[in-house]
């Protein structure tokens, strides 16, 4: 099965016109997408406001993780939720955009650096320099799933 | 001066046709005023979950609400700005927008919220009633999805 091919049957799955169906699906789940985004990178933010030393720093770095953690693993959720569901809609499409394929190869970094690098550099007892670099790294990796995302609509 | 003639006015002015016009102003002023959202967004719904006494149960309110705040505002004012110059290149559109006005009427509740729940829970020094953090966390919550709702259905408007 070639990749066309997956897009196509993706294009003519029940998701797909169901997302096509009523012309307010989209918008709904489009919204969903940015409450979902709202949770994921706003908690991701505040652990990192917090790795800069900018913000909430009555609390450790690890504190804040642990704590947000369920509500970033929720919004992650509603995001490969409502995500996949948005693409179905118009699958070749979107696979030959540009801004498309930045923002998943972003995406997919953003999601396995915050799982690996920016978890231990939020968990150290001190993260002191390298906790700032892995705050960076992380605003600078989400800010372009975000920018590329928006960019999907103009190119 | 009616509001639509000033509407009028306002799409013929020199900003309103650079933004309008301009390929890319549109798209980077509005991946400013999502950018916000995920900045605003995640510190009003961390607030409101812990109001809610969803998560971070180990911050009290008092101590969490005090220190998002200042983030709260940057992120406020940007997710404004950016949503203004946006507004200012197309406000006949919005003008007859049904879900435009939906989302300045939730706006403006958000003020009365504010006005409400501020001595009581958000400015308060003391820990706030739990039943009443609740509701203003809940409430707060269902202003700002319609809000997301209705601010994305303005493009899909016809």
């Amino acid at each position: 099965m070639t990749i066309l091919q997956i897009m196509q049957w993706l294009e003519a799955s029940p998701a797909a016109s169901a997302m096509n169906g009523p012309e307010w699906a989209f918008p709904v789940v489009e919204s969903l997408h940015f409450i979902g985004f709202a949770f994921l990178i706003g908690t991701i933010a505040i652990v990192d406001l917090r790795l800069l030393g900018l913000g909430m720093r009555r609390q450790p770095a690890a504190q804040l993780e642990a704590d947000l953690r369920p509500w970033t693993w929720a919004g992650l959720a509603i995001m490969l939720t409502t995500g996949p569901l948005m693409f179905s809609a118009d699958a070749t499409r979107y696979y030959v955009n540009p801004s498309f394929r930045i923002k998943i190869t972003c995406l997919v970094i953003a999601i396995l650096y915050n799982f690996t690098l920016h978890r231990m550099a939020a968990r150290s007892e001190k993260p002191g320099v390298a906790g700032i670099l892995a705050a960076c790294v992380s605003l600078l990796l989400w800010s372009s799933v975000l920018g590329a995302g928006r960019m999907i609509a103009f190119v | 001066m009616s509001l639509l003639s000033f509407c009028q006015w306002l799409q013929e002015t020199d900003v309103s046709v650079a933004i309008r016009e301009g390929a890319l102003l549109y798209p980077i002023i509005g991946g400013i005023h999502l950018l916000a959202i995920a900045l605003f967004g995640g510190m009003v719904l961390a607030s409101d979950v812990r109001m809610l006494g969803l998560g971070m149960r180990r911050e009290s309110i008092t101590d969490l609400i005090g220190q998002l705040r200042v983030w709260k505002w940057i992120g406020g004012v940007v997710v404004v700005v950016t949503g203004l110059l946006l507004a200012w290149c197309e406000p006949i559109k919005l003008y007859h927008s049904r879900s435009f006005w939906i989302k300045m009427t939730l706006l403006a509740l958000v003020g009365v919220h504010a006005l409400i729940f501020h001595r009581s829970v958000y400015g308060s020094t003391a820990a706030p009633d739990p039943m009443r953090a609740k509701l203003a966390g809940f409430l707060s919550l269902l202003l700002w999805a319609g809000i997301v709702f209705s601010g994305r259905l303005i493009a899909f408007d016809s």
